[in-house]
C-alpha cells in the first residue's frame, strides 16, 4: 500500500445499547482497490459500512476519508456512495430520475445531466433504459441501475452492501463479473460486503475477514486462502478441515508433526513446538485405495460418503484414531471409490497451513494475537 | 342454521335498514325538487325553484361563503401543521414519540360538545372575540387527529431506506423530503386534507359554541328550521350533501390511488388508518 489511505477507520467501536456490533476496528483501504469485509451474518459488516456512508455515528473511534476526519459529518456531505442488499430505487421516478438525483441535488446543469447518466448506463450495460420505472425492472437490472445511480456521482469511496445477496446463482456471475470490469474501468475505490466466501475470493484484491465484530484477518484471497491466520478465517474461507497435531521438530520450513500417533511431514513457515492446528485444504488430501499393509506412518481410513461435484467426487473418511471426520476432493478422473472402502490417506506438504493451538481466548471475543506476514 | 324463513327475515332486516339510512335522504333531496312548497307526498312535479331561491339569497350566500373560508382555512392549516407533526414522530427515535402520538390522536375521542364547551370558555377567558377565526381554530382541533392519523400511517409505511439513499446521494433534510418523502404521500396528504375540508364544512356542534355573529351553512340550516319549515332547506341539505360526498370520493380516490401507484394494491390507506384510532 502506498499513499494515502482512501479510508482509514482508527478504533471504531459502536454499541447498540447492550449489542456490541463492532469493536475496535482498525483498517485501512488503499486508493482504488477492492477490498471485501466478509464474515458471518450478525458479524457487524453493514453496521460498518453505515458508519462510513454516515448513516451511523460510532461510539467510540474515527472516521477518515482521504485524510481527513469525517466522523461528525452527515451522510450527505460525504463523498461516499452505497449500493443497499434490497432496491431502494425511488418508485415515484423513472430510470433516468433515480440515476440523476444525485447530479440534480447537487444543481448539476441539465444537458451534463444527460451525458453522465448515459454514461453510467452505458457502464452497466443498460442504455436505453431511462424512461423505465423501478417496478419495470429485473432484480439484476435494479441492482445495476443502482449501481449505476452511485457511479454516476464519481464517489471517492463506493460502498456495497450485498448487492447480490437477493439474485440467483446465474446472474450473481453474471453481475460478478460485471463488478470486476465497472472497476477496472472507474479506477474507484470499492468497499463490498458480503458473507458469501466464494463471492469474496472470486472479486476482491484484498479480504478482510470478520469475526464478531472484529477483524480476524486482512489479505489477498490467495493469502487468506493459503495461510489463514485463525481456524476461524480457515474454516470461513474455503472448506477446511481443521486437526488437531503436535509439531515435534522445526527445521526450516520444513516441520514434522504427530497426528493421530502417525508422524507427518508439513511444510509450512514460522511454526513453533507444541500443539497447533493443521488446516488442510480438502483438494490437498490424496485418497488412495489401501492396496497392501499400510506403513507404520501412514494415515488409513474407511471411506464414510462419497459425493459427486461435477469437476470430482467429494469425501468424507473417518481416519483411524482421528474423531472428526475428514473431507478429501479428488478429481473426476480419478477412480470412483466406494463408501465403507479401506484407503489411505496422504496430503501434499506444501499446500499445508499450522497455526498455534490457542483459539480459545480469540473465541472468547479476546484481543487477536498478531501473526506475521511470511513473505512470499 | 339457516333456512328459507331465516334468509327472508335477514332479507328485510337489511331492506328496513337501508330503507331507514337512505329514506329520510331521498326524501330530503326530492323534496328539494319539488314544484310547490308543500314538504309531504303526494309529489306534484319537479321544479328547480328552490335552487334559484337559495343562490338569490344574499343570506345563503353569504353562510355558504363563510363555510368556505372556515374550511378552507381549517383544511390548509390541518395540512401543514399535521404533516409536520407527522413527519416529526415517525422520523425520530425520541422516548417521546409514542406519548405525543397519543396527545395528537387521542382528541378523536372527545365529544363535539365537550370540545365546544371548552374551547368557549378558552376564548372567553383569553379574551378572544368569537368570529370565523375562533371558529377555523376550533375546527382545527377536531380534525387534526383524522388528519394525523392518515397521513402517519402513509409516511409509516415509506421504506426508510429510501431516505437514506437519498441522503447517500447528496440531499440534505429538506431534499430528502421534498424531492423523495414528499412525492410519494402527497395523494395520500391532499387526500386527508380534503376530509379534514369536509369535516369542517358540515360541523355544527362546536360551531354553535365559538361561532360569533357570523353564519355558516350548517348554522343557517339550523336557525332557519327553527322558525319556519322553508322549502328552500332542502335545496341547501341536498347541495351540502352532495358536496360532502364529493369530497369523501376525492379523498378514497386519491388514497387508494396512491396506495395502487406504491405497490399495485388496491387497498385504501384511509381505512387501516381509522382502524387505528382507539
Ligand atoms: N439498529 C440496530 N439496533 C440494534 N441492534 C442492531 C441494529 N443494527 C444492527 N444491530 C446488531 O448489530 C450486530 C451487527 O449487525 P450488522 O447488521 O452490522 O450485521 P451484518 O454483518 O451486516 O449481518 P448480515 O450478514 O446478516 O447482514 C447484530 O448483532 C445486530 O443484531
Ligand atoms: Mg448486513
Amino acid at each position: 500500500m502506498s499513499g494515502e489511505a482512501r479510508v482509514r477507520l482508527e478504533g471504531v467501536s459502536h454499541r447498540f445499547g447492550d449489542v456490541t456490533a463492532l469493536r475496535e476496528m482498525k483498517l485501512d483501504v488503499a486508493d482504488g482497490e477492492l477490498l471485501t469485509l466478509l464474515g458471518p451474518s450478525g458479524c457487524g459488516k453493514t453496521t460498518l459500512l453505515r458508519i462510513i456512508a454516515g448513516f451511523e455515528r460510532p461510539t467510540t473511534g474515527r472516521v477518515l476519508l482521504a485524510g481527513e476526519d469525517v466522523t461528525d459529518r452527515p451522510a450527505h456531505r460525504r463523498a461516499t456512495n452505497m449500493v443497499f442488499q434490497r432496491s431502494t430505487l425511488f418508485p415515484h421516478l423513472d430510470v433516468f430520475g433515480n440515476v440523476a438525483f444525485g447530479l440534480r441535488v447537487a444543481g448539476v446543469p441539465r444537458a451534463e445531466q444527460r451525458e453522465r447518466v448515459r454514461e453510467a448506463l452505458q457502464l452497466v450495460s443498460l442504455e436505453g433504459y431511462e424512461h423505465r420505472r423501478s417496478h419495470e425492472l429485473s432484480g439484476g437490472q435494479m441492482q445495476r441501475i443502482a449501481l449505476a445511480r452511485a457511479l454516476v456521482n464519481r464517489p471517492q469511496v463506493l460502498l456495497l452492501d450485498e448487492p447480490l445477496a437477493a439474485l440467483d446463482l446465474k446472474i450473481r456471475l453474471d453481475m460478478e463479473a460485471e463488478l470486476r470490469r465497472v472497476h477496472r474501468e472507474t479506477g474507484a475505490t470499492f468497499l463490498y460486503v458480503t458473507h458469501d466466501q466464494r463471492e469474496a475470493m472470486a472479486l476482491s484484491d484484498r479480504i478482510v475477514v470478520m469475526n464478531a465484530g472484529a477483524v480476524e484477518q486482512v489479505g489477498t484471497p490467495a493469502e487468506v486462502y493459503g495461510r489463514p491466520a485463525s481456524t476461524f478465517a480457515a474454516r470461513f474461507v474455503g472448506d477446511a478441515n481443521v486437526l488437531p497435531v503436535d509439531v515435534l521438530d522445526v527445521s526450516g520450513d520444513e516441520v514434522s508433526v504427530a497426528l493421530a500417533e502417525r508422524r507427518r511431514q508439513v511444510t509450512c513457515a514460522g511454526a513453533r513446538g507444541g500443539p497447533a492446528w493443521l488446516v488442510l485444504r480438502p483438494e490437498a488430501v490424496q485418497v488412495g485405495r489401501l492396496a497392501r499393509e499400510a506403513g507404520a506412518d501412514e494415515l488409513t481410513g474407511v471411506v464414510r460418503d462419497v459425493a459427486f461435484r461435477g469437476t470430482g467426487f467429494q469425501y468424507r473418511i473417518a481416519v483411524d484414531a482421528l474423531e472428526t471426520e475428514l473431507k478429501a476432493e479428488a478429481p473426476a478422473s480419478s477412480p470412483e471409490l466406494a463408501v465403507d472402502e479401506r484407503v489411505t490417506v496422504d496430503w501434499t506438504p506444501s499446500a499445508c497451513w499450522l497455526l498455534p493451538r490457542d483459539d480459545d481466548a480469540r473465541a472468547a471475543g479476546g484481543p487477536l494475537p498478531t501473526r506475521q506476514e511470511t513473505p512470499a | 342454521m339457516t333456512g328459507p324463513g331465516r334468509s327472508g327475515l335477514a332479507g328485510a332486516f337489511t331492506v328496513a335498514g337501508v330503507v331507514f339510512l337512505w329514506g329520510p335522504l331521498l326524501v330530503v333531496v326530492l323534496f328539494s325538487l319539488h314544484s310547490t312548497a308543500a314538504l309531504s307526498f303526494p309529489f306534484r312535479g319537479f321544479s328547480l325553484r328552490w335552487y334559484e331561491e337559495i343562490f338569490s339569497s344574499a343570506e345563503v350566500r353569504s353562510a355558504a361563503e363563510n363555510s368556505l373560508i372556515v374550511a378552507t382555512a381549517t383544511a390548509a392549516t390541518t395540512l401543514v401543521l399535521g404533516t409536520l407533526a407527522a413527519y416529526g414522530l415517525t422520523r425520530t427515535s425520541s422516548r417521546a414519540r409514542g406519548p405525543l402520538a397519543l396527545l395528537f390522536f387521542l382528541p378523536i375521542t372527545l365529544p363535539g360538545l365537550f370540545i365546544g364547551t371548552a374551547l368557549l370558555v378558552a376564548f372567553a377567558r383569553i379574551e378572544v372575540t368569537l368570529s370565523l377565526a375562533t371558529v377555523a381554530a376550533a375546527h382545527l382541533v377536531y380534525v387534526f387527529p383524522f388528519f394525523f392519523l392518515i397521513a402517519r400511517a402513509a409516511l409509516d409505511r415509506l421504506d426508510p431506506a429510501l431516505e437514506e439513499a437519498a441522503a447517500d446521494l447528496g440531499a440534505g433534510r429538506w431534499l430528502v423530503f421534498r424531492r423523495v418523502t414528499l412525492p410519494q404521500v402527497w395523494p395520500v396528504l391532499v387526500g386527508a386534507a380534503c376530509l379534514a375540508f369536509a369535516l369542517s364544512f358540515d360541523e355544527f356542534i362546536i360551531t354553535f359554541f365559538v361561532i360569533g355573529p357570523d353564519s355558516t351553512l350548517p348554522m343557517f340550516i339550523w336557525s332557519t328550521l327553527r322558525r319556519t319549515i322553508d322549502p328552500s332547506i332542502n335545496a341547501i341539505s341536498t347541495l351540502l350533501l352532495l358536496f360532502t360526498l364529493l369530497l369523501f370520493v376525492v379523498t378514497f380516490a386519491l388514497t387508494s390511488w396512491s396506495e395502487r401507484r406504491r405497490r399495485g394494491s388496491a387497498e385504501p390507506l384511509v381505512v387501516p388508518a381509522l382502524k387505528d384510532a382507539p
